[in-house]
């Protein structure tokens, strides 16, 4: 990576069980990363909102609750009503078997799910990077 | 099966595990004899309280069976608690939404997403009505998993409810969790200080306890959540540790009101976690007691034995659960259900194998009730008391544990107790460390898990049935909470709420529980009492 690439990392909504956020963030900011702590209770206009403000090239959201649709759905919408459909988006943390391929279906780059180690995720975000936009 | 590869296996070498240490590092040596343990320790039910804080225990009787329950609405939440005692549960759990724990109603837009999807959505007076039809509450008892201030308001509508039936409050039994550091997801900073002013909160919370303790003399109105401190990545000796500073710091707090500690101790309760290193977990509990026990009598001046108990629920943990071969998570639930039966705990949640996916179906609630069942009656476990005291190891672990928990408690302490240590970011940084190592441990199988670090099998997804809730429930309960504020018969609340936005402006210093309890009375909901006191303290919350 010649310029490091910037990852905002955030949990959406109410659920605030953020294990899996700090590790997360910490392997992506040892991996070299710039890391952009958005911390719990966030909205999706929110997150909209600090993508555009920093520049970010992507936005890691981490769910316990069940709300993992919702909230991709709704910032993936928001990214395409502002032009921002090259900016990755992954997802983790307790998500259903069935609905991995309903969040990859809708246009998230990647989900990772409990029990997924280290080089997984970080090569898993690697690869986002190295994809074309969803809009090409 | 040409192709089979050849077994991977060599006898000449043995199996071995990594290492000797406990969870929290402790060394486990060869073996243990009296020349690590000599002393003799006072009979169940006698200070410190070693083997136990009853004298019988299970033989006199058995713990609660206690699974925390709720989801949806509080009409299906009622279901699934008459359903749970049809199978054997013997206490209730009412763990609500995050709305609810956070003081938002169903209709606030950074809720909506949530309604009901980690708990029972409550709001209103008939919620809690709903939630508990037909309970008998002078029979059965009921924990209430709600931080100050909503815990004012929860207990409100519960007194009322009592009322209604003719039930006098001094009858009811259970808990009000009523801690505003550990009762969203452990002692992390922004989740449990977001939403309202955590010295506040504190404050009103005592509050509370001055006031339940005077009108409902058998219900309990406080319980540290040492089980969400430790489910952040600590470890035993932490959880111990922090969990009981936070207790002396209510203590303290209510002694400073001048209020004699034998009246509120003995309702003073824990809640903790249940892990996967047996004698370490079961050492961790008896020095807990211990602990506590010395804590009451010789810093606080108890005299009633009754103040000197650790009583204390548990769960058994979720962290150690793996999404990977879930059926491998029965036999985790069921050792660490033993192990809080072999270390003498008040009541059980037994944590459903289904975890690391979604909330517990009936059918993983009922496995779980079955696994505490199966220890209560066939196991033998329950028939003498503290079956594990004596054992070289465990006293000495026991003992190494209290040494262990009593440095950090006054490491603590040196730092100005918990609530400092939280509020100066010094217990958020202890729980990124915690995590951090977790995860190396995790990742280098120096923590070994079966089927996700070790002996790992296809990469499948396992195929269980998905708990799913109904499709419309959200819609349902936002429409709902709109519709309630929109009647118009509601005059009182207004005034109720003026009141108490008032009496936090002028007076925050002062008793805020019975300006709550009136616009409770008032049917004011969750939200609109919680915004009254937010903005006389204009306090924004996130949105």
């Amino acid at each position: 990576m010649s310029v490091k690439k910037r990852i905002i990392m955030a949990k959406m909504g109410l659920d605030a069980h953020d294990n899996g956020l700090r590790i997360v963030s910490k392997w992506c900011a040892d991996a070299g990363y710039e890391v952009i702590y958005a911390g719990v209770y966030n909205s999706a206009e929110r997150i909209l909102q600090m993508t555009i403000e920093e520049d970010a090239d992507a936005v890691g959201l981490s769910f316990l609750g069940g709300e993992h649709i919702h909230y991709s759905k709704k910032l993936l919408e928001l990214f395409k009503a502002h032009g921002l459909e090259n900016v990755k988006l992954f997802t983790g943390g307790i998500i259903p078997p069935a609905d991995v391929a309903i969040l990859k279906n809708m246009g998230v780059d990647a989900v990772f799910t409990p029990g997924s180690r280290r080089d997984e995720i970080l090569s898993g975000i690697n690869s986002c990077f190295e994809k074309r936009g969803k809009g090409s | 099966m040409a192709d089979s590869p050849k077994i991977e296996f060599d006898h000449t070498e043995g199996e071995k595990i990594p290492h000797f240490k406990s969870l929290s590092g402790y060394e486990y040596k060869r073996i243990y004899t009296d020349e690590d343990w000599d002393k003799t320790i006072p009979d169940a039910g006698e200070y410190p309280f070693t083997r136990g804080i009853h004298k019988d225990m299970y033989r006199g009787r058995l713990w609660t069976r206690r699974q925390q329950s709720g989801f949806g609405s509080p009409e299906e939440s009622n279901e699934l608690i008459k359903f749970l005692f049809k199978v054997g549960q013997t206490g209730i759990n009412i763990d609500s939404d995050i709305a609810g724990k956070i003081g938002l109603d169903p209709d606030y837009p950074l809720a909506q997403a949530d309604v009901g999807l980690q708990g029972t959505s409550m709001c209103t007076y008939e919620d809690m009505v709903a939630l508990f039809k037909d309970v008998p509450l002078d029979k059965v008892s009921s924990t209430l998993i709600f931080p100050p201030p909503y815990s004012v308001i929860f207990m409100g509508q519960y007194m009322m409810m009592a009322k209604a039936q003719g039930i006098p409050y001094e009858n009811l039994i259970g808990t009000m969790m009523n801690c505003p550091f550990t009762q969203l997801v452990g002692p992390t900073f922004q989740a449990n200080t977001d939403f309202f002013p955590i010295d506040l909160a504190m404050k009103i919370g005592l509050d509370l306890i001055e006031y339940l303790v005077r009108v409902a003399p058998k219900w309990n109105v406080l319980n540290v959540n040492s089980r969400n401190i430790r489910e952040s990545g600590v470890d035993a000796v932490q959880e111990a540790a922090f969990a009981l500073s936070l207790g002396a710091d209510y203590v303290n707090g209510l002694c400073k009101r001048g209020i004699n500690v034998d009246t509120f101790a003995p309702r003073i309760g824990f809640f903790s976690a249940v892990h996967l290193d047996i004698f370490e977990e079961v050492a961790k509990f008896r020095a807990m007691r211990r602990i506590w026990a010395r804590l009451l009598k010789e810093r606080f001046g108890a005299a009633n034995e009754k103040s000197m108990l650790f009583r204390c629920a548990v769960q058994t943990s979720s962290i150690t659960l793996t999404a990977q071969e879930p059926l491998n998570n029965v036999v985790r639930a069921a050792i660490q259900t033993l192990t809080a039966i072999l270390s003498g705990v008040q009541s059980v949640h037994t944590t459903s194998y289904d975890e690391a996916y979604c909330l517990p179906s009936e059918e993983t609630h009922k496995l779980a009730i079955r696994t505490q069942q199966i220890i209560a009656y066939e196991t033998g476990a329950t028939k003498s008391v503290d079956p594990l005291g004596g054992s070289y190891l465990v006293e000495k672990t026991t003992d190494e544990m209290e040494e262990r928990i009593w440095e950090l408690m006054k490491e603590i302490e040196r730092r100005g107790g918990f609530v400092e240590c939280f509020k100066a970011g010094w217990v958020e940084n202890e729980l990124n460390q915690a995590r951090y190592k977790l995860a190396d441990q995790i990742e280098s199988a120096e923590l070994p898990i079966i089927g996700m670090n070790m002996f790992r099998g296809e990469e499948k997804a396992a195929e269980i049935k998905i708990f799913t809730q109904a499709p419309d429930m959200q819609a349902k309960r936002i429409e709902y909470a709109i519709s309630y504020k929109k009647n118009p018969n509601r005059g009182a609340v207004k005034k109720a709420l003026d009141n108490l936005a008032d009496r936090v402006k002028k007076h925050p210093d002062k008793d805020l529980v019975v300006p709550i309890l009136e616009a409770t009375e008032a049917k004011a909901t969750l939200q609109e009492i919680s915004d009254a006191m937010r903005e006389a303290l204009g306090w924004s919350i996130p949105g």
